[in-house]
């Protein structure tokens, strides 16, 4: 329910059924007030753990990336030399492509709530490229073939992460929009409310108070207005006095002595 | 053929061996190479070039300089020399220049048959074969089906057809893994032309056989190498190596069996022009590997081919001095260009 209908429902309410409906209403703010407070720890929480997570990720990725650079460097530097020692082999290695070697397979990984893909490579089949350079540049062509698999795989984590990264940026980024929106628009919102509720309540008691306080005036003033009335009358002696049935010495019930 | 080829070689051959053996003396020097070891970007490295006998082979190319044109544009010049010394050529020594190109041929060819089983345009293939090895028949290749097919139609026609006689019948040619049609088809190659030579006799014989020899020998020590812990089995390698070489039999025989290098080892240490080499082998990766050793002797052998006159084995040396050159350049190019100047120093210089 919007702000503005709750004060309006609250003061028409109060009006035509008394306190109980604004202590009612009272209560009702003070719920949701908890449950937000309590919505916006769990949502700082998980957007803690999330930012945790992603600090190790970025962690990880920049030392991935260092590696990386290494790694390819070394794998061009061994194709040079394999091209030095086995003459020009592309053309044959890349008439005799057919299946990939290695593959890959995507799983998932959960992190406070939010799944992130990982990514897994595999070797599948054999080695087609087994006899090639047989004649010449054999040693080199394993050495470039071990490099350029060790930058494949090296390639596939770092896919992993950076997605992984990607993926909690997103969500650390509504989270945080989440928690920020609870603490600063609708707790506020609420706790105006329920002041407001609460200055009601005050108000209407002091007005109660009040009321109170001058209907006992107005039966105080009466009552010594009859007061003095009465003592006039007595004054004059057209008072009876009803007989005291404490204070009498003779009562005239009594036949016999 | 008569002794004493010093009377009548230079009617027939004189001028285009005094050409060869200027062409030689314009190899890169030590200096040269110690000059390009020094340079810092690929443009550096086009400015020494200039100085050399490569001139501005360079000059028309659009930035930026890759290895890879580099490469192109001294391949090409070589492929210029080389036509020009063939189409200048009589026989016999028309017939040894065929003899030569013929080990391209047999890399062109693999890659032709990949392409047509493969179903690849023509034309791709045509630009990635080595200019060297071209022959008539290279365009009609994609009008064959089958590998049998493209033997039939195609290739019984080039200088190839008893290579492949050799080797297998037309049935077994659908087969067989290209590689090891590759390495029998160079084997049968490889005998052809040691027998050319043997027939041929004088200086040539003396001094293109051992060079034969060595490369027989060589080849039967690497594949060898290359296939331990493959699934290649000892027969198929044995069919493999070729037996013009100084390991025919008994040594090809006991390389057959062996496990791994140091039996390799031992093999070669009963032939004495083999223990040194297998002993400057170093070990892991600091040293030289075996590769860069026979590269070593190759390159000896054929600087020591121009100390004799009257032959036909200069033009051979110095085609296969100028690849070795090529290769040099373009790895100390590609250290400068991807600057892991850790090895730079690791071509073969040629002395």
């Amino acid at each position: 329910m919007s702000v503005s209908a709750v004060i309006f429902l609250t003061l028409v309410l109060g009006f035509l059924m008394g306190k109980d409906w604004n202590k009612r209403a009272q209560t009702i703010m003070k719920a949701r007030l908890k449950g937000a407070q309590t919505g916006r720890n769990l949502l700082k929480k998980k957007s803690d753990a999330l930012t945790l997570r992603f600090r190790q990720i970025l962690k990880k990725i920049i030392e991935t990336k260092m590696l990386m650079g290494e790694v390819m460097r070394e794998a061009a530097f061994s194709l040079a030399e394999a091209k030095f020692t086995a003459g020009d082999f592309s053309t044959t290695v890349i008439q005799n492509v057919n299946k990939a070697q290695v593959k890959i397979r995507a799983k998932k990984d959960n992190v406070a709530g939010v799944t992130l893909p990982v990514f897994e490579h595999y070797h599948e089949g054999t080695d087609s490229y087994e006899l090639t350079g047989l004649a010449r540049g054999g040693e080199q062509l394993a050495k470039l073939k071990r490099n350029y698999a060790k930058a494949v795989e090296l390639l596939v984590e770092l896919a992993s992460l950076q997605t992984s990264f990607v993926t909690l940026d997103e969500a650390i980024k509504i989270t945080n929009r989440r928690v920020n929106a609870i603490e600063h628009v609708i707790i506020p919102r609420i706790e105006r409310t329920l002041a407001y509720i609460i200055t009601e309540l005050d108000e209407r008691e002091r007005e109660e108070f009040y009321r109170l306080k001058k209907i006992q005036e107005k039966k105080k003033i009466l009552k010594e207005k009859s007061e003095k009335d009465l003592e006039q009358r007595r004054a004059a002696g057209e008072v009876m006095e009803p007989a005291n049935l404490l204070a009498e010495e003779k009562d005239e019930d009594l036949l016999f002595e | 053929m008569l002794e004493g080829a010093e009377f009548y070689f230079n009617v027939d051959h004189g001028y285009l061996e005094g050409l060869v053996r200027g062409c030689k003396a314009s190899l890169l020097t030590q200096q040269d190479y110690l000059n390009l070891v020094q340079c810092e970007t690929l443009e550096d490295v086009k400015i020494h070039l200039q100085t050399t006998d490569y001139g501005n082979f360079l000059a028309n190319q659009t930035n930026p300089l890759t290895v890879s044109k580099i490469d192109t544009e001294m391949r090409k010049k070589l492929c210029r020399e080389f036509e020009y010394f063939r189409n200048h050529s009589l026989e016999p020594l028309s017939t040894f220049f065929t003899y030569m190109t013929c080990s391209y041929m047999i890399d062109n060819v693999i890659l032709l048959m990949n392409g047509a089983l493969q179903k690849k345009p023509v034309k791709e293939i045509l630009a990635k074969c080595h200019p060297l090895g071209r022959f008539t028949e290279m365009e009609a290749v994609n009008i064959a089906e089958t590998p049998s097919d493209l033997f039939k139609a195609v290739l019984v026609e080039t200088p190839l057809a008893p290579f492949f006689q050799d080797c297998m019948s037309e049935n077994t040619l659908d087969e067989l893994n290209i590689e090891l049609l590759r390495n029998k088809l160079y084997k049968s190659y490889l005998e052809a032309f040691y027998k050319f030579c043997k027939n041929h006799g004088d200086v040539t014989a003396e001094i293109m056989c051992p060079i034969l020899e060595f490369e027989a020998d060589r080849r039967a020590f690497i594949i060898t190498l290359n296939s331990f812990g493959t699934e290649l089995s000892k027969d198929d390698r044995e069919t493999l190596y070729p037996t013009c070489g100084k390991l025919y039999p008994e040594g090809l025989r006991l390389l057959a069996q062996a496990e791994d290098f140091d039996q390799m080892r031992r093999v070669a240490d009963h032939y004495g022009v083999y223990k040194p080499l297998f002993e400057a082998v170093g070990d892991g990766s600091g040293g030289k590997t075996l590769e860069d050793v026979f590269y070593e002797r190759e390159v000896q052998m054929n600087v020591l081919a121009f100390n004799r006159q009257f032959h036909y084995g200069v033009f051979y040396a110095y085609t296969k001095l100028k690849e070795q050159e090529m290769r040099n350049i373009v790895w100390i190019a590609e250290c400068i260009s991807q600057r892991h100047r850790t090895k730079i120093n690791s071509y073969i210089p040629i002395l």
